[in-house]
């Protein structure tokens, strides 16, 4: 029998699916599918926290480390040392793999609000070295790094916002579809269990310790895979990438679409990434606008909007299946 | 010594309390050994170092022949050594059949058996759930369930590794005269059929003399009398009768 | 002119206050069990406060101090009283919850003042000792956090401390010998805050005021107080003044950012060497 927790893909995903793949049809102009680009990789980014925030219920709030590792490496490997940017991305995503084992084998020990604290200070770090970290380019004397940022190569000539927006399309998709796998394979299960009951898992026999570390090189994995596309797409990296802002971001985005659920904080990114950044907001009142939708759902809808859908469901399941109870 | 589990000369202090002076207790193969004694004696502490949770300052843990001191919980749980806890801390997010799936999935019984996930996990999942009396609540999520389920739910996961040994934290606390028999029942099926050797603790004598074979009684941290369940009501102080519950499954100083 | 030691003076006196900071984010751990992340906003507040006071021609630091206190007091109640006591037993949620409400301010003030960095006057020198300047700011900061820490001390080793004492060792005997853990609760977060925001206020002159300044204190005071404990109030003094000591003379000797980047880096040493020692110290065991 299967879990029934990830049953089925929600007809919802398919049906907006089928929009945003038409939807530049519609006659979009460039600045709108740029944003929707960059939303498509911010879901992935939500996504990828929830992996280890919500499903393995380790808060990180550091995140932004790993989506930063990812287009450092990729800006830093295609204008300094001149590698091709397939290759770069390859070594951005290893890099990125790298930093979450790090975070992973440090923070395992650990327990709730202390986890946060080191992922916060580890972000917070990494964002503060390289805010100070300046690198110089090859030719000319002038520097790169910091909130100026440095540029990535692409060096693909036919690259379009069409192009870009597809591409990010096709990507948020697969993403998404790995995301669920992992959320509905056994090792999912096991990561659900102890971000429930650290004593009872390891009663179980979970090696937690492990399972947290696995969990953050998963969620890094994919997270760097969101910073190289990122890379790609806006063409340089600059010190933001890693900011407590973006981590911040992340778990804005799982807590108000449900931690735990994978669909609900990709669909919430969808949702409100594009909103607000469409919609001409300045940078801090956007940001503001975050943090007050977090306070009110963490305060009224602890679950999130899909925690609390999918309680409601299974609220109406067990009503349903009173009879052959007890 | 032909003892299945052996704690040798345990030590342990908490800051400046001393819970354990240096016990010595000895499970054999297929016995039913209770650990009597009463508030702040030390058993849950005891029953933490056995079972792995807690690292003793001295002494060393024996099983099968094997020294397990500085094996992990979990990694003793899938070498044999299982145990339920005094308070049941169910995964709030998951099912009764997800629960015991966890720990089926993390032992290596269950792993051997099961190469592959094929039928054989399913038919072992279902037949955990019937054999603990949790089959018609498989879909429940395992935080709805009433006192004596989760208890029930402790044996299912506890038994999913084919432990040898099981050690019972308070099994019948809080618990129904029904339920408590129903439990009871469970653990007599499980000792007479897969020769499980137990380790039983609790502060309630009845208990103790209607399923042990032998019964270890500590105080202050020692052994302050072992023998025959029979007996035990001669030694017993009639202070230690009837006590409430212990803080819970950590032992604090 | 000695500049190290100068940089040493005004580390001792920055140090202090820093450590009424810490001793408020130790309150609210111990009695509230919370590890509260929005503790940075309120120094940031206090810090504002000042500016806005001197910028009207009131540039009198006992007046920003007390105004702070106030301010402070009300936002720090309101946000218990809203916030955290009803989400305290979910980690994920205090922990998000509290980050978003120093980003909420963060954002707020840079809306109000603009992302650059502002100052206020030093304030004349008191008295000029071995060529080290001793200024009104670190004189007063340092005496106003000393009374402070000093109250809190006599409090918690009096009869009316008891309460705050007993809450912080189990609630619900303190619950059930009839005292009002919830009100205790408010008001120590909202005396915690306030407090936060006089050593903001104090420290205004000597920092520059921009809206993520409060980081660095929150940090400072996070490493105190998991090393550190709520009832021992000197030696979270002791430690606060090291730390200060610390992060002054890194920002003196290599550059101001050095200063946060190794407070990050003690705090993060710490919890990976000492995770033991943080569960005693820690809020709940069932976290």
């Amino acid at each position: 029998m299967k879990p029934p927790r990830f049953g089925k893909i929600p007809g919802v995903l398919v049906a907006g699916a089928g929009i945003l793949l038409l939807l530049p049809l519609a006659g979009l102009d460039v600045f709108l599918l740029d944003v929707l680009t960059i939303g498509f990789l911010t879901a992935v980014y939500a996504g990828s926290w929830d992996i280890v925030g919500g499903l393995a219920g380790q808060i990180s709030l550091g995140h932004a480390l790993f989506f930063g590792t990812a287009t450092y490496s990729c800006a830093l490997l295609t204008s300094l040392l001149g590698w091709p940017f397939p290759l770069a991305a390859g070594a951005a995503l290893l890099l990125s793999t790298a930093a979450g084992a790090a975070v992973g084998t440090l923070s395992a020990p650990l327990k709730g609000p202390f986890v946060a604290l080191l992922t916060l200070a580890l972000g917070e770090a990494a964002h503060e070295f390289f805010l100070g970290q300046t690198f110089f380019s090859p030719r000319g004397a002038y520097s790169w790094g910091g909130e100026g940022g440095i540029p990535v190569l692409l060096g693909i000539p036919w690259f379009s916002p069409w192009i870009a927006y597809y591409a990010a399309l096709a990507f948020l998709l697969l993403c998404t579809w790995i995301m669920l796998r992992i959320a509905r394979s056994e090792t999912g299960l096991i990561w659900t269990a102890l971000s429930g009951s650290e004593l009872s898992a390891r009663a179980s026999g979970v090696d937690i310790r492990r399972h947290k570390r696995l969990a953050f090189v998963a969620a890094a994995a994919l997270a760097g895979a969101a910073g190289v596309g990122f890379a790609a797409c806006v063409g340089r990296a600059t010190a933001d990438d890693f900011s407590l802002e973006l981590s911040f971001q992340a778990a804005t985005f799982a807590a108000v679409g449900g931690r735990g659920t994978i669909v609900g904080p990709i669909l919430a990114a969808l949702l409100f990434y594009p909103l607000l950044q469409g919609t001409g907001i300045p940078p801090a009142g956007r940001v503001l606008l975050y943090a007050l939708v977090l306070l009110f759902t963490l305060r009224f809808f602890p679950a999130g909007v899909a925690g609390t859908l999918r309680e409601r469901a299974r609220a109406r399941r067990m009503a349903g299946r009173k009879g052959d109870g007890r | 010594m032909s003892d299945l589990l052996l704690a040798d000369r345990i030590t342990k202090s908490f800051g400046t309390n001393r819970v354990l002076r240096g016990v010595t207790i000895g499970i054999g193969r297929g016995e039913v050994v209770g650990l009597f004694g009463p508030n702040g004696s030390g058993k849950t502490t005891l029953a933490n170092i056995i079972t792995g949770l807690t690292r003793p300052d001295k002494g060393r843990i024996l099983f099968e022949g094997k020294d397990v001191t500085g094996m992990s919980m979990d990694a003793r749980f899938r070498a044999g050594i299982a145990r339920t806890f005094q308070i049941p801390d169910p995964y709030p997010s998951l099912t009764v059949v997800e629960s015991v799936r966890v720990a089926l999935l993390c032992s290596e019984a269950g792993r051997k058996e099961t190469e592959g996930k094929g039928p054989g996990f399913q038919e072992n999942l279902d037949s955990l759930l019937v054999r603990t009396g949790l089959f018609a609540q498989r879909f429940w999520p395992a935080a709805k369930l009433s006192q004596g389920c989760l208890r029930r739910l402790e044996f299912a996961r506890a038994i999913s590794c084919r432990p040898k040994f099981i050690l019972l934290d308070e099994v019948s606390s809080a618990l129904s005269a029904r339920d408590e028999a129903e439990l009871v029942a469970l653990m007599r099926s499980l000792h007479r059929e897969e020769d499980i050797s137990f380790l039983l603790i609790s502060h309630n004598p009845l208990i103790l003399e209607e399923l042990c074979d032998r019964v270890v009684a500590i105080e202050d941290g020692r052994v302050f009398w072992e023998g025959k369940p029979g007996d035990l009501a001669k030694y017993v102080p009639t202070s230690h009768h009837a006590h409430g519950d212990e803080g819970g499954n950590h032992e604090g100083g | 002119m000695n500049p190290l030691a100068q940089v040493l003076v005004d580390g001792i006196f920055t140090g202090a206050s820093y450590a009424l900071m810490a001793a408020g984010l130790a309150l609210i751990l111990g009695v509230v069990k919370v590890v509260n992340l929005s503790h940075g906003a309120f120094f940031t507040l206090g810090a504002y406060v000042a500016y806005v006071l001197e910028s009207r021609g009131l540039g009198n630091p006992l007046a920003a101090v007390l105004m702070a206190a106030v301010i402070a007091f009300a936002f720090g109640v309101f946000l218990c009283k809203s916030f955290i006591n009803p989400v305290r037993s979910h980690p994920f949620s205090v922990a998000v919850g509290s980050l978003g409400f120093a980003i909420l301010f963060e954002q707020a003030a840079q809306m109000l003042w603009g992302p650059h960095t502002l100052s206020i006057d030093l304030g004349a020198p008191v008295a000029v000792v071995d060529g080290v300047t001793l200024r009104r700011w670190g004189v007063i900061s340092f005496l106003v956090s000393l009374g402070l820490l000093g109250g809190l001390s006599l409090l918690l080793s009096r009869p009316w401390g008891l309460p705050l004492k007993l809450i912080a060792e189990d609630e619900e005997i303190a619950g059930s010998v009839g005292m009002d853990v919830e009100k205790i609760r408010y008001l120590t977060f909202g005396a915690a805050s306030s407090v936060a925001a006089i050593a903001g206020a104090l420290l205004a002159p000597a920092a520059t005021i921009t809206p993520t300044m409060g980081r660095v204190p929150l940090i400072l005071s996070l490493i105190v107080v998991i090393a550190s404990g709520m009832e021992k109030v000197w030696n979270i003094f002791f430690l606060a003044v090291g730390l200060g000591l610390l992060s002054n003379v890194s920002a003196y000797l290599f550059a101001p950012h050095w200063s946060y980047v190794l407070l990050l880096a003690v705090i993060c040493l710490l919890l990976v060497f000492r995770p033991k020692g943080l569960a005693a110290a820690g809020p709940a065991r069932d976290y």
